[in-house]
């Protein structure tokens, strides 16, 4: 049996097209079975509420009087992309404001355009015969502009790996705060509701597939860009009329020490044409899989923990080595819900047709890493391995003629197995001299919470972390914490500054 | 229930915290504290049952002590119920109803802020 989009766009014109949500096709499937279901239902109906960096708009202000070509332009001082023609721009949601930082951003002032909130437009130009003016100050709200097309080049991943940060120190990262040693958990997406996982084969979605987005009904571009569905990653490039935008399904966020993104309502509607299709909608969290990966070490191949099912993360606890670790999201499953729900009532309510794709999108797609052209060195290139070390049990004075024999500010302190227990800095020392101190013993005085590097790591990472401590060295360990050098900032020096000379 | 006890100049010079627990035979736990030469507070958690009993007990120059309700605020409006909060919190204020809306249970709250300097859309706030 099969269905033509024709006879449902009719059932949709006179009221009598049956649709439900994602969420309950896999007991419909069950209990009808994929002939029933088909036979039953017309239209399953996805959404997903999630922070989507990849996210912006096409703006068009018309002409003023005098014409300017605008080169440079701000919006509420967050710098707007202006090399697209004389009065329009494309404002990127990430881009951060030069007065207020991360607290705003393109995608604030994208959602105070959508609120109809007036924004200061701020632009420079040169100058040419036909364009004369060379700047523009004014304020505008949504209402006059000639175009707002939100355009998201990446949008509706298929799946997203989960993240965990498994070093000692808490990190901020766009998966959010993530606490020390495995302490919490946080994943993207909402599993068997979101509208990739519902169409894995892009058989149904595809350039022009009609959507929901923001509160508009807005369309499908084609691929997303970085898109991977040959490995479960596919991506959508969406667009839709911010006019008939709400603030109800766009949201601006700030994701602290990261930075600016939007989060962005987006639903789908798959048109049941066939059994293949209903098979597909009956998707369960269970049966949907992701990652759960480090973000604690700074690689684009980040360590995977373990695998995990939407219905694990759902669940709001997964295990990893052995202990309960909270889990949350940070996509909205509440609003991705209100996504469906919206979706599935213009649809009843006739203002809300299907269409077939007119060009499919490339299922088996793989994403590419960047080949990085230029040598990246690494922290063993770079490391000096002839250092001096000390025990805890010896003395404060014995620490300063080590330090003073191998010229050395930084003298790492090692158990009887010879792994790192501490530093001592010719700071700590001489403190220690100055308060008549220098009986004590190393362990008195060291600092126990070192910070290390690994060897594999990339010199660049190694001076951020240098910088983000404000200290003159790193411990270089490996896993089992054995020291294998040490990495100077002065030694960084001239390879940040000349890379690729060496 | 959470007790937040305040410390003056006069207040930090005694173990206050110590005799009233003491005095009264009532246990607390002090989540955290801040005391310096000249001024101080202490969040202290108090089985309710003994509280009247202990801030009797506590009640001396030099120390005010304020029931601590309502420490984190919410903005329902701001916020969408992405849960972010939930895992960074490790106190458990947080969590979902069975739709999927933030519920916050804020008197197990100890006030370390995180959860408002994380919270992506800025819907939480901590009563100083
Ligand atoms: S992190 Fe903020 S927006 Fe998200 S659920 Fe918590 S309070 Fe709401
Ligand atoms: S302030 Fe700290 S303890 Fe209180 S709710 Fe926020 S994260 Fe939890």
């Amino acid at each position: 049996m099969y269905k033509s989009i024709d006879e449902i766009n009719e059932r949709i014109r006179d009221g009598s097209v049956r649709v439900v949500s994602a969420e309950e096709m896999p007991d419909i499937v069950d209990e009808l079975g994929v002939t029933g279901a088909l036979r039953e239902v017309d239209v399953v109906t996805t959404g997903t509420f999630g922070a989507m960096c990849s996210s912006g708009a096409f703006l068009n202000f018309g002409h003023p009087e005098i014409p300017i070509r605008m080169e440079k332009m701000w919006l509420n001082n967050v710098e707007a992309y202006a090399g697209v023609a004389a009065v329009d721009c494309y404002i990127g949601a990430t881009q951060e404001s030069t007065t207020r930082n991360a607290e705003y951003g393109g995608a604030h002032v994208i959602e105070d355009l959508i609120s109809g909130k007036s924004v200061e437009l701020h632009a420079r130009a040169k100058g040419t015969d036909c364009y004369p003016r060379t700047s523009i100050t004014n304020e505008f709200t949504i209402g006059e502009l000639n175009q707002a097309i939100m355009v998201n080049p990446r949008n509706s991943y298929q799946s997203y790996n989960a993240a965990v940060n498994m070093s000692d120190r808490a990190i901020k990262t766009y998966m959010g705060y993530l606490l020390p040693s495995h302490r919490n958990i946080t994943y993207s997406g909402a599993g068997c509701l979101s509208p990739l996982p519902n169409d894995p084969t892009l058989s149904v979605i595809g350039s022009g597939t009609p959507i929901f987005i923001g509160g508009a009904n807005g369309v499908v571009v084609g691929e997303g860009t970085q898109s991977s569905p040959g490995s479960g990653f596919g991506t959508l490039m969406t667009s839709g009329n911010m006019k008939d935008m709400s603030p109800d399904f766009i949201r601006a966020a700030t994701m602290t020490g990261y930075g600016v993104t939007m989060y962005v309502g987006v639903g789908i509607p798959i048109p049941l044409l066939n059994e293949e299709i209903v098979k597909h909608t009956a998707v369960r969290d269970e049966d949907l899989k992701t990652s759960i990966v480090d973000y604690g070490t700074p690689f684009r191949d980040r360590p995977v923990i373990r695998e995990v099912t939407y219905a694990e993360l759902k669940s709001g606890s997964v295990e990893i080595d052995g202990e309960e670790v909270r889990c949350s999201p940070l996509s909205s499953y509440k609003k991705a819900r209100e996504v469906a729900a919206e979706l599935k009532s213009r649809i009843e309510n006739g203002s809300f047709t299907m269409a077939l794709a007119s060009r499919p999108i490339d299922s088996q797609k793989r994403n590419k890493p960047m080949a990085e052209k230029g040598y990246v060195y690494h922290v063993n290139e770079m490391m000096v391995s002839t250092f001096v070390t000390i025990t805890g049990q010896e003395s404060v004075k014995e620490a300063a003629k080590r330090l003073l024999k191998g010229e050395t500010n930084h003298l790492p302190v090692i158990d009887a197995e010879n792994r790192l227990i501490g530093i001592v800095t010719t700071y700590d020392v001489s403190k220690a001299f100055a308060n008549d101190e220098q009986d004590m013993t190393v362990s008195e005085i060291m600092t126990k919470n070192v910070i290390t590097i690994a060897p594999d790591a990339p010199v660049d990472f190694a001076a951020r972390t240098l910088q983000q401590h404000n200290i003159g060295a790193l411990v270089v360990i490996d896993a089992s914490r054995h020291i294998l050098g040490m990495l100077n900032s002065y030694d960084l020096g001239d390879l940040v500054g000349g890379r690729g000379r060496r | 229930m959470k007790l937040m006890v305040e410390f003056d100049s006069d207040g930090v010079q005694y173990p206050n915290i110590a005799a009233a627990i003491l005095r009264s035979g009532v246990m607390v736990n002090v989540e955290r504290a801040l005391i310096d030469g000249d001024e101080g507070w202490a969040l202290l958690d108090v089985d309710d049952r003994d509280a009247g009993k202990f801030i009797a007990a506590l009640t001396r120059k030099g120390v005010s002590i304020r029931i601590q309700k309502d420490a984190v605020s919410h903005n329902r409006t701001d916020c969408v119920d992405c849960g972010l909060c939930i895992s960074i919190c490790q106190k458990q204020v947080f969590s979902f109803d069975e739709n999927w809306q933030l519920v916050v249970e804020s008197d197990r709250c100890v006030l370390c802020g995180r959860c408002a300097t994380y919270c992506p859309q800025r819907a939480l706030s901590i009563q100083k």
